[in-house]
């Protein structure tokens, strides 16, 4: 039985190390300019700061595949790290056409169209580039086995970022959200 | 909703080669994780990625460490034919669990830039030259003999590094002592010296008490001048922890940093004003008769004539001071007597705290909160001092310092012949023979400069351009291993470069050594090797050393540190004491002839004061194994293995750890453990005269023995200071008794041989309250610290009325992004994405009236000069007050980590061709004020006085 793979961010606990990024960068080789995640900062420099790290959710039903006209964008069932069948939203760049109708469809705005592309690709520029779940490139030797192992979620600096099979982070999420709240105005002399 | 198994098929092949490294192109071969499911059985949390290698052809994963800051977070780098392709997380490494930050998980982007030093160059007719590696070194060990006839040996200056293992760190301060001089020194002196002189003479030891994972147990955890979520930020995964588990964070900084975005309450001050707020603090809590009574007449010294001076710091008082309204110190004095359920408080600083002229006194106020409700030597209180270099512990451990031999020896004739008896058993050699290699001062006096502390890393470049107290200024500079851009005053360094006869850098990039100083020749670059192509050991801020494994062979025509310093020491004739031949490395590894396990091993022999003898590399290497071959082995929780054959040892053996049967000292001052298990007492090191074995007294004659304690122990078991220097004893007999060798003594408020027995507050020397400064005023002048002359009291009074001059306050810091001097960063293209310019933080309402809007361009002046930099308007410092009509004391913060451009000038061309940063910037130090900790020379980063014009 396949199961969801999702990010759930407890944002008491981003402190904006930019972890998520330099890992996502390292491992999938992002081209300079564009983020596949990246952290917002709201309120910054003010009592209330929260910092927010932004890409693909992996939405259930997800609305850039409902726009996407070539069927480029799909959910698709790949194995993880820990062998088990997971959902994914992927992306085929041999089929987008760069129209960008998935950038408006998105709600977290996680589609980025970078001009730099592999050398295959060059001459279609702006292609949809987003999060993959770090499923890894294709490699003949292996034939079809792609495992997905979210970078971001084991590497971020506070756990604050949980990235992996919706059923083992929620739990996760909901504990570590439990008594991380600004605790300080609960709590008078 | 339809979704489709598997076959994202070929169609996602993503090859972007990230650089013109062929080798590196075959990305898309990644590792794949198989072989999980033979060890699923012992874990579910956290499958194991180690053994995943044999099954995986061509690709290893090594076990390593992060070279970015001193939490020591272990990673595994991903290695394919030889070549680091990736890092993935290491989860089951105790202090990290696999997290890392932005520098951390850029490794092997820093590991494999293009931009790194590739070979030996010189600066010759204006143009850099590649030579070879024998004749780089023949010309290094030419001019060195040519300066040593003609000058004397104490004018070369060796900058080293916290960036090297232990063994090299160590061998760089042999070789300093080889080389005749104490005119060495590192980062540590700039970064937490002030720690270490605070700390030692409040209680004995110079280190953080508590190791990361403990403050998961805290009650509250204090920060003053610590900015954790920029500077350690897997430091914040444990204190988000305790948080969660109901601690209260509060934060104490002049900024309203990361951290203290996510703290429960942030308490703004006015930079270097922190002695007045803990005094405060202090002075509330006795008051309200909160202190732990028992605890202090117990274990600690000097409280009476502590509170003499503290009772005169009300909460009124210090409002005036800092800013801080007299109700919230009293909030912070009654949350830090009361931390929610009983458990202890622990505070924590970095360089916001360290890098004052009070600096070391900062660092005493701070151990006597500690002292004064009893929340030190617990799990989960303690004063934790926040390192910054990823050796930084080990390199002060090793002493690459100029005050100190290995292992925080002194400089006294009995602590050089108890090195030198360590030294004479790899390689004879007499104290005679040492001490005829150092020049004596003044001439003919008799007086050896053996015993003289040397110059330090701070004042270096004075060093040059004044007349030190020792027979030539400095001439040679070896840059080991050292962003200068962390050195104040740049146009002061810039001049004393200039006038050195030669430079000698030695780092992976060509850094501002090779760049700053604008002249034609006498520069010569050595590529070291970094951190992950050679093996050694590291030890991390909470005293816990790890082995760092090569992940790849040296790149290009790099080479360790250890062969570099092994080939000069063969040129100048005393190599036989730098050679460790390992007969088990391959010829073709340069580390054959220095190898770390044996270096590791001599100085942990003589290393009798810390005790690093536990510390052997064999068990090192077996923590790590045990670690790769058996999940969760060792405690998230407090370090400990608890199960399996390494049970009962704590994660990297944290000093003092006392023999090889001994499990490392997690706690220090934990006396309610026996010490096998790793107790530990506040030490009797501290003795007046009239003190004899057996009864240290004060200089009041009160007894420095705690309650029922005794002192400090030959390893017969008869009192003396045996324990330091008996180096064939292993002190067993005493640990089975549960003895602890290094005594049990009183802390001490009141600590009566330094420059204040009780902190008081004195202001900076660039003072905006001209007010204050009468009332407290900084130190009287001294005609010689550190071998200089050192202003104090002059300068302050010439600049009193400063402030109607340059009304702001300046200050700097760290970005979570770059590292130190940026040198790897800054060259790294992710960091550079997320944090590509310079710029001074100001307030919305100070920039307004100036006219400046974001990310204009501003100048940023005082007497040092001025930087042209980017204005960040951003509510993060404060908007100051209006006093006479005029704007004074708002603050603007800079981060340090640039370079490359000096008063809106680049020097980018002066740099090797090809080893250019990726981003430039002016250099925040270049403002830094001339203001020196009293007791160890740290320089005053964090409070002087400027102004900011539009450009």
């Amino acid at each position: 039985m396949a199961t969801h793979y999702k990010f759930l961010n407890v944002i008491e606990k981003c402190i904006n190390c930019g972890a998520c990024f330099a890992i996502c960068k390292d491992q999938n080789k992002v081209p300079h300019g564009t983020a596949r995640v990246k952290i917002v900062t709201i309120n910054e420099g003010r009592p209330g700061e929260k910092n927010i790290p932004v890409s693909c959710m992996h939405c259930t039903n997800p609305p850039c595949e409902a726009a996407c006209p070539t069927k480029a964008i799909e959910q698709k069932v790949v194995k993880d790290w820990q062998n088990k069948e997971v959902i994914v939203v992927t992306v085929d760049k041999h089929k987008c056409i760069g129209c960008g109708y998935c950038g408006w469809a998105c709600p977290f705005g996680a589609p980025q169209y970078p001009h730099h592309l592999p050398a295959e690709l060059e001459e279609r520029k702006g292609i949809m580039d987003k999060c993959t779940m770090c499923v890894e490139p294709f490699d003949p030797k292996k034939g079809e086995e792609r495992l997905a192992k979210a970078r971001c979620g084991l590497f971020c600096s506070t756990k604050a970022r949980l990235g992996g099979d919706i059923a083992e982070i929620y739990p996760q999420y909901k504990e570590a959200k439990a008594r991380s709240t600004m605790a300080w105005q609960e709590r008078v002399i | 909703m339809a979704t489709r198994t598997n076959s994202i098929g070929k169609s996602n092949g993503i090859r972007m080669s990230r650089r013109t490294f062929t080798k590196l192109t075959a990305l898309g071969t990644a590792a794949a994780l198989s072989g999980i499911g033979s060890v699923s059985a012992i874990t579910d949390k956290f499958p194991m990625i180690a053994s995943a290698s044999p099954e995986e052809p061509g690709v290893k994963l090594v076990k390593s460490n992060c070279t970015h800051c001193a939490v020591g977070c272990g990673f595994h780098g991903r290695v394919e034919n030889g070549v680091c392709t990736g890092i993935e997380p290491w989860l089951e490494n105790p202090i990290n669990a696999g997290s890392m930050c932005s520098k951390g998980t850029s490794i092997a982007e820093i590991l494999n830039s293009p931009l790194r030093l590739r070979t030996p160059m010189e600066k010759v007719g204006g143009q850099w030259k590649q030579i070879s590696w024998a004749e780089a070194l023949d010309k290094i060990a030419n001019k060195m003999k040519e300066i040593q006839s003609k000058y004397g040996p104490d004018s070369i200056m060796y900058i080293g590094s916290a960036k090297t293992s232990n063994e090299y760190c160590y061998l760089m301060r042999k070789f300093a002592a080889f080389n005749g001089t104490n005119n060495i020194d590192h980062q540590a002196r700039i970064c937490h010296s002030t720690t270490v002189a605070g700390l030692a003479n409040t209680w004995g030891y110079g280190a953080m008490t508590n190791p990361w994972n403990d403050m998961r147990h805290s009650g509250l955890i204090m920060f003053f001048g610590e900015n954790a979520a920029e500077s350690h930020p897997v430091a914040m995964l444990h204190i988000l922890e305790a948080k969660r588990r109901g601690a209260k964070f509060i934060v104490c900084d002049p900024r309203f940093t990361k951290s203290a975005a996510v703290a429960d309450m942030w308490v703004r001050f006015r930079s270097g004003t922190d002695i007045a707020l803990l005094w405060g603090i202090a002075n509330e809590i006795v008051t309200k008769d909160w202190h732990n009574k028992d605890f202090i007449a117990k274990k600690t010294y000097g409280f009476e004539k502590w509170w003499d001076v503290v009772k005169n710091y009300t909460p009124e008082v210090v409002e005036d001071i800092t800013w801080v309204p007299a109700a919230t110190i009293r909030q912070l004095a009654y949350e830090w007597a009361h931390p929610p359920d009983g458990k202890p408080a622990c505070i924590c600083w970095a360089m916001g705290a360290t890098q004052h002229t009070v600096g070391t006194q900062n660092i005493r106020a701070m151990a006597c909160l500690e002292l004064l409700c009893g929340h030190v030597g617990k799990p989960g209180g303690g004063t934790n001092a926040f390192r910054g270099h990823d050796n930084v512990q080990g390199s002060s451990d090793t002493s690459v310092l100029s005050h100190l031999l290995p292992a925080y020896y002194g400089l006294t004739e009995k602590d050089w012949k108890h090195w030198i008896s360590i030294w004479n058993e790899h390689a004879p050699i007499t104290y005679e023979e040492l001490k005829a290699k150092f020049a004596e001062y003044p001439a003919g006096s008799g007086k050896s400069l053996m015993n003289v502390t040397g110059i330090p890393v701070s004042r270096w470049h004075d060093a040059v351009l004044e007349a030190p107290s020792q027979p030539n200024p400095i001439k040679m500079v070896f840059v080991w291993g050292h962003s200068l851009n962390s050195i104040g005053r740049t146009k002061t360094l810039k001049a004393a470069m200039e006038k050195v006869e030669m430079i000698v850098g030695v780092d992976p990039h060509a850094t501002i050594a090779a760049s700053l100083a604008d002249r034609p020749d006498g520069i010569i670059i050595l590529p070291a090797s970094t951190q992950f192509e050679q093996d050694g050991s590291v030890t991390n801020s909470a005293r816990q050393t790890q082995w760092r494994n090569r992940i790849v062979e040296p790149l290009y025509d790099s080479r360790p540190d250890g062969w570099i310093i092994r080939e000069l020491a063969n040129r100048l004739g005393f190599g036989q004491h730098f050679t460790y031949e390992d007969t088990a490395r391959p010829t073709s590894d340069y580390q054959r002839m220095v190898s770390p396990e044996l270096i590791l091993k001599e100085f942990n022999r003589g290393s009798l004061g810390i005790m690093y003898r536990g510390k052997t590399p064999e068990r090192l290497k077996a923590q790590q194994l045990q670690c790769a071959t058996e999940c969760n082995v060792f405690s998230c929780e407090d370090c400990q293995a608890k199960s399996g054959p390494l049970t009962g040892q704590y994660w990297g053996l944290p000093w003092p750890c006392w023999n090889e049967n001994h499990p490392g000292t997690p706690i220090l001052y934990h006396d309610t453990v026996p010490i096998k298990e790793g107790g530990h007492y506040f030490r009797t090191r501290f003795r007046a005269t009239g003190s004899t074995p057996g009864n240290p007294i004060s200089d009041d004659g009160v007894s420095q023995l705690q309650e029922g304690g005794y002192d400090q122990k030959n390893a017969d078991g008869t009192d003396g200071d045996g324990w330091m220097y008996q180096i064939n004893e292993s002190f067993q007999s005493l640990i089975d008794q549960n003895i602890c060798p290094s005594g049990t003594g009183r802390a001490r408020f009141r600590a009566w041989e330094m420059p204040d027995p009780v902190p008081v507050h004195r202001e900076p020397i660039e003072s905006p309250r001209p007010d204050l400064i009468d009332k407290y005023p900084t130190y009287n002048d001294v005609a010689d610290l550190y071998r200089l002359k050192t202003p104090y009291k002059t300068i302050q009074d010439e600049r009193k009325n400063l402030v109607n001059e340059y009304p702001f306050i300046l200050t700097s810091g760290r970005q979570v992004e770059h590292m130190g001097g940026g040198a790897e960063t800054r060259s790294c293209h992710y960091l550079v994405e997320l944090q590509p310019e310079m710029y001074a933080e100001i307030n919305p309402a100070v920039a307004m009236e100036l006219g400046i809007s974001h990310w204009d361009w501003i100048w940023v002046e005082n007497r040092r000069g001025r930087i042209k930099v980017r204005a960040y308007v951003t509510e993060r410092v404060n908007e100051g007050v209006i006093r006479n009509g005029r704007r004074v004391e708002a603050t603007i913060f800079l981060p340090y980590h640039w370079a490359g451009i000096l008063e809106g000038v680049s020097y980018a061309d002066r740099w090797p061709p090809g080893t250019e940063e990726l981003a430039y910037g002016e250099s925040a130090n270049t403002l830094t004020v001339e203001g020196f900790d009293r007791t160890t020379v740290m320089q005053e980063t964090k409070a002087a006085l400027c102004k900011v014009y539009k450009a």
